[in-house]
């Protein structure tokens, strides 16, 4: 029921998005705003992801750091490592969101 | 992007600012060392000491993870870390052009570290014996090794370029929607503008903004600078470290020194 609920409140405020492309899309080419929209969506996918798999890295090193505190400083190096290999594919996907948002590659 | 960005502040003409500000790090850096390495005493004090530290701090890093042979390559390394992390900080002043928020300097380094970790390899184990290792470790999956390889070390400048250029451009962009939102075009502008709604909405969002970005953007800008410059050279030092460790494998087993993996 509530997930019913939330797809339905998303769809209703993605339905002035969709207008817009169209309406976008009926002036010109269709390639603009469905650029713009591919960059915001891509990102918030990439985003959501990349917070899913840090919270699983952070939540096994504090784990292993509370199971063997002597370790501590180098399972925190190796957390910061993982973290930062990570967000990196969230990073990858900012590079190509800006690329289609400022370099528009096709018009 | 032409609304939001500005010229910077130093500007050489017929030079890209970017180029610039690359010149103004190697300045720093040459003058730091400079300034460490005059009268070099016994008990250090002062930028001698400081420098110490942190050549301190890169040695003990490169004992983790590449075992002692590894003392060698810390020119390389601590080259890299201390020329990416001062050119990380600079990009954060507002009014420069960060050398690393641009795609050349990233790039540059990145095959700088892909050239290196290749050559060393080569060097420390031959060329026929390094290139075997690229065919995996049972010799009949060489044609399922080899182009897994391949892709998965031409991937590694690759990243090692988008990483470090996203992080930066990245936080770049972020600040300059911000004092566009909050500047004179903005909040800010609002506030000044004279009508009442203006100066009430506009003063306290400008407000909150400014808070918000001296108290948490900032000091988030300022980790991230240190935390890619960081990361930067442990790949270095890891893509290293798996050039020449292969030699122990075959040759030696001798059993490895603690903390090399």
């Amino acid at each position: 029921m509530r997930r019913t609920l939330m797809l339905m409140v998303l769809g209703v405020l993605g339905a002035p998005a969709l207008a817009h492309a169209a309406e976008g899309a009926a002036s010109g080419s269709w390639v603009g705003p469905f650029a713009v929209l591919a960059a915001g969506v891509g990102m918030a996918i990439a985003a959501g992801l990349c917070g899913l798999g840090q919270g699983r890295a952070v939540a096994s090193a504090v784990d292993a750091m509370a199971r063997q505190p002597g370790a501590a400083a180098r399972i925190q190096t190796a957390m910061i490592i993982g973290l930062a290999l990570i967000e990196s594919l969230a990073i990858y996907v900012l590079v190509v969101a800006m690329i289609l948002l400022f370099v528009q590659p096709i018009k | 992007m032409g609304v939001i960005e500005h010229a910077p502040i130093v500007h050489l003409p017929g030079i890209p600012d970017h180029v610039t500000y690359t010149w103004l790090v190697m300045i720093i850096l040459t003058a730091l060392a400079f300034a460490a390495s005059r009268n070099v005493a016994l008990v250090p004090r002062g930028v001698q000491n400081l420098m110490e530290v942190v050549l301190e701090q890169f040695l003990t890093l490169i004992d983790d993870v590449m075992g002692p042979e590894g003392r060698r390559y810390l020119p390389l390394i601590a080259t890299l870390g201390l020329f990416i992390f001062g050119s990380n900080l600079i990009g954060i002043v507002p009014g420069t052009t960060g050398p690393t928020a641009n795609l050349n300097t990233t790039a540059a380094c990145a095959l700088i570290v892909f050239v290196a970790y290749h050559a060393i390899g080569i060097k420390k184990q031959g060329l026929g014996h390094y290139l075997k290792h690229f065919m995996g470790p049972v010799p009949a999956l060489a044609p399922l090794m080899v182009p897994i390889e391949l892709i998965s070390h031409l991937a590694r400048p690759l990243s090692l370029t988008l990483r470090l250029f996203g992080n930066m451009f990245g936080g770049h962009i972020l600040l300059a929607i911000i004092f566009f939102l909050m500047g004179l075009d903005g909040l800010i502008g609002w506030a000044l503008s004279g009508s009442a709604a203006g100066a009430v909405v506009g003063g306290l969002g400008g407000l909150i903004m400014i808070v918000f970005t001296v108290g948490f953007l900032y000091p988030l800008k300022l980790l991230v600078a240190l935390l890619q410059a960081f990361i930067f050279v442990m790949l270095t030092m890891l893509y290293i470290a798996g050039a020449i460790e292969e030699a122990e494998h075959s040759e030696h087993h001798s059993p490895p020194a603690s903390g090399h993996h």
